[in-house]
């Protein structure tokens, strides 16, 4: 099939998957202003950021004849699980013959997670997926350590040489055809990094940064502004709440999920149920993110995002309780960088000025 | 000793369920105070308080709780809407309401009871359900059900009548429980239709009557400061309004199941079955979509509605209040909505 995805968030996971299984993968493009505008254009006023960019990154996609998009459902309540069926709507309407294939969780219908799977997979064996998959996992867990490294040294170093080893990194595990070539493109950059090593000060001269939100806006770096480089930027280390792994693991291998269980109970103290999205586990990972040293939390969603507007409500409180700062940054297509610079450049300098005081 | 009050929001889902808590509250013999209606007092507070970005509904009942709060009422009443059905639940603003409240209220004198309610159906009147409203008062669970069981009862008359037609505007300014009784045991044994499918209306200028379906939550269909009494102002104009309460059960079921994919979110859906419907009744001359600014779920069901308006061919309105939507701007929409109405009828 010629297939393409969303571009949100794990899409070297979308596009590894979908290669492996011998599909004729479209990349699709990284969201920028032509995307953006196309998207708000066609889509609902209200409709929550990231649906804006998709429907702009499928019309774009429909330039290249693409027969098929895949993407993920969900059983709410964030609305980002009925996206799929929204965006059915609209290509139709607009008069496009695409398929969508929504992928959504077995439990909600068997049946239908049956025909879509094996729709999907193709001509390859149970056996080949499984692999596929393990690989996948593997790969974005390498990923995951270098980035963190990345994240730290950026902070000491110019962003520009250390990004450029990310960059190529990445280049690299695009590239890779098995499980047997991670390891060694692992620690060849880590390696690369290392000689860096010396540029990390003492660790009562360390600041560090976590940032939690909505999983889109957190993990896409073409949507936030580049929020991390901009924290990083000013000689801050950044952590984030969600990981490439962490989205893999939450969806496809629910059980081996213990230590983000403990992050959702410890969410509890300000909203007690499970409200969609990840809101519960933000709140947790704010509290994670104090009781390991961090000097202050960036909060990142979409404008209007149902869950982590519940989240916001309850933030104050939680900083005040906690003693740890927090800014939250709604991104929309109206967000401007210079706004989210002089934003992140008040919260810092604050951070330190509050560190000093409490020295003298 | 002092008898406790406890206080209800006139917000959210009060029009929907208020016979229900009005009646169990004075089957339990507690003091009930109802929070005044919206105003620009009020809805200013309720804005102070919350986040701009938050949606209207939201706002305005933090506006309301402020009000009871005022009142010196020692608790309020706020439950924890989670679902009315299997594995569907609320917009994740209700499911985090009192999380929201408790949190972002910090100097609220009265006690919040949240109890979590959790039903098969739109029935809640599950003892399950007011645990931690019995524990408050001592009510004993024997006693607790027989209520809960008198409300349910009482509850599913007023239903009934909504069935028939009737607009919950009819009932829901009644705070006292003897006159909405009485209200209601007339309605029941009225002759005379109600004003959704009379045949002649009054109307102030010439002009053909019109069969509108009015789609939007409760809380803003039935606020009549938040949304400008679009209701009279439309009946004013020879427009019969018709509202998702109006559709049975069964028919907004009948809609659903032919979706592969519900959507989330109960009400959500109760508006999708209606709407549906509507678009297909020939009777229905327009549909206007009436949604508050920052609604997730509208955002959904209203691009949803408007591809399928267009298909059915039929006229459709998205009409979007806030906390400073002007009059005129809803007067200036819907008269120009009943105009091309009326100008397509007559071509007709």
């Amino acid at each position: 099939m010629r297939l393409s995805f969303p571009y949100m968030g794990p899409t070297i996971v979308y596009k590894k998957l979908f290669e492996l299984l011998g599909h004729d993968v479209v990349m699709p493009p990284r969201p920028n202003k032509e995307i953006i505008d196309l998207g708000v254009k066609y889509s609902p006023e209200f409709a929550c950021f990231p649906f804006k960019v998709i429907t702009g990154i499928y019309l774009k996609l429909m330039e290249e004849n693409v027969e098929t998009l895949v993407t993920s459902g969900g059983h709410g309540p964030c609305r980002a699980g009925y996206y799929g069926e929204v965006h059915k709507k609209i290509l139709k309407d607009l008069g496009y013959e695409v398929e969508i294939i929504v992928i959504d969780s077995p439990h909600d219908d068997y049946k239908y997670f049956y025909d879509v799977i094996k729709k999907l997979k193709g001509d390859s064996s149970w056996l080949k997926v499984a692999q596929v998959i393990k690989t996948i996992y593997e790969m974005t867990k390498a990923m995951d350590e270098i980035e963190k490294k990345v994240e730290t040294l950026r902070a000491y170093n110019d962003n520009g040489i250390i990004n450029q080893i990310w960059m190529e990194a990445q280049t690299d595990f695009y590239q890779i055809k098995s499980i047997n070539e991670i390891k060694r493109i692992k620690n060849k950059y880590l390696n690369k990094l290392l000689q860096y090593k010396e540029s990390i000060p003492e660790v009562d001269q360390r600041y560090k940064i976590g940032i939690i939100g909505e999983i889109y806006v957190v993990l896409e770096q073409s949507i936030n502004n580049q929020i991390e480089e901009k924290v990083n930027y000013f000689g801050f280390e950044v952590e984030r709440s969600q990981y490439l792994a962490d989205w893999i693991r939450e969806n496809a291998f629910p059980f081996i999920g213990r230590d983000l269980e403990e992050i959702k109970v410890k969410g509890e103290e300000f909203i007690e149920i499970e409200i969609g999205g990840h809101a519960q586990a933000n709140i947790g990972h704010a509290i994670d993110f104090k009781e390991k040293g961090f000097d202050g939390i960036i909060h990142l969603k979409p404008f209007g995002c149902l869950p982590e507007l519940v989240s916001q409500s309850v933030m104050d409180d939680l900083s005040e309780k906690y003693e740890i700062p927090v800014l939250t940054i709604s991104i929309d297509e109206q967000t401007a960088d210079a706004n989210v610079l002089t934003r992140v450049e008040a919260f810092l300098d604050m951070i330190k000025e509050k560190d000093l005081r409490e020295v003298m | 000793m002092r008898k406790k009050s406890i206080g209800i929001p006139r917000a959210l889902l009060y029009y929907y369920y208020f016979p229900f808590w009005l009646k169990l509250f004075s089957e339990l013999n507690l003091k009930t105070v109802i929070s005044d209606n919206t105003s620009r007092d009020l809805l200013d507070q309720g804005v102070k308080k919350s986040l701009s970005e938050i949606c209207v509904p939201i706002k305005v009942i933090i506006g309301h709780i402020l009000n009871l709060d005022q009142k010196d009422v020692d608790y309020i009443f706020l439950p924890r809407f989670r679902s009315l059905r299997k594995n569907v639940v609320l917009c994740p603003k209700f499911l985090g309401l009192p999380d929201m409240v408790s949190h972002s209220l910090p100097s609220l004198k009265a006690e919040i009871i949240a109890d979590q309610i959790d039903a098969k159906s739109d029935d809640i009147a599950q003892y399950f359900n007011h645990q931690k409203l019995a524990k408050t008062f001592n009510i004993p669970k024997r006693e607790m059900k027989k209520a809960l069981n008198k409300a349910s009862s009482f509850w599913q008359r007023y239903r009934n009548l909504l069935f028939e037609g009737y607009l919950i505007d009819d009932f829901s300014n009644i705070e006292e429980i003897e006159i909405l009784e009485k209200l209601i045991s007339k309605f029941e044994n009225s002759s005379k239709p109600p004003s959704s499918k009379k045949e002649e209306l009054k109307i102030a200028e010439k002009g053909e009557v019109l069969d509108i379906a009015l789609i939007g939550y409760v809380y803003n269909v039935f606020d009549q400061y938040i949304n400008m009494d679009i209701i009279n102002k439309l009946k004013e104009m020879g427009v019969r309004v018709h509202t998702f309460s109006m559709a049975a059960e069964e028919i907004v079921e009948k809609e659903l199941s032919k979706l592969r994919k519900p959507m989330f979110w109960e009400f959500t859906n109760k508006l999708y079955g209606a709407a549906e419907h509507y678009l297909k009744n020939d009777k229905i001359d327009g549909l206007i979509h009436l949604t508050a600014f920052g609604c997730g779920p509208d955002s959904m069901l209203g691009q949803i509605l408007e591809v399928d308006a267009k298909e059915y061919e039929k006229t459709f309105m998205t009409l979007r209040i806030d906390e400073q939507t002007g009059e005129s701007h809803i007067m200036t929409r819907i008269e120009a909505f009943i105009d091309l109405l009326r100008l397509k009828k007559e071509k007709k």
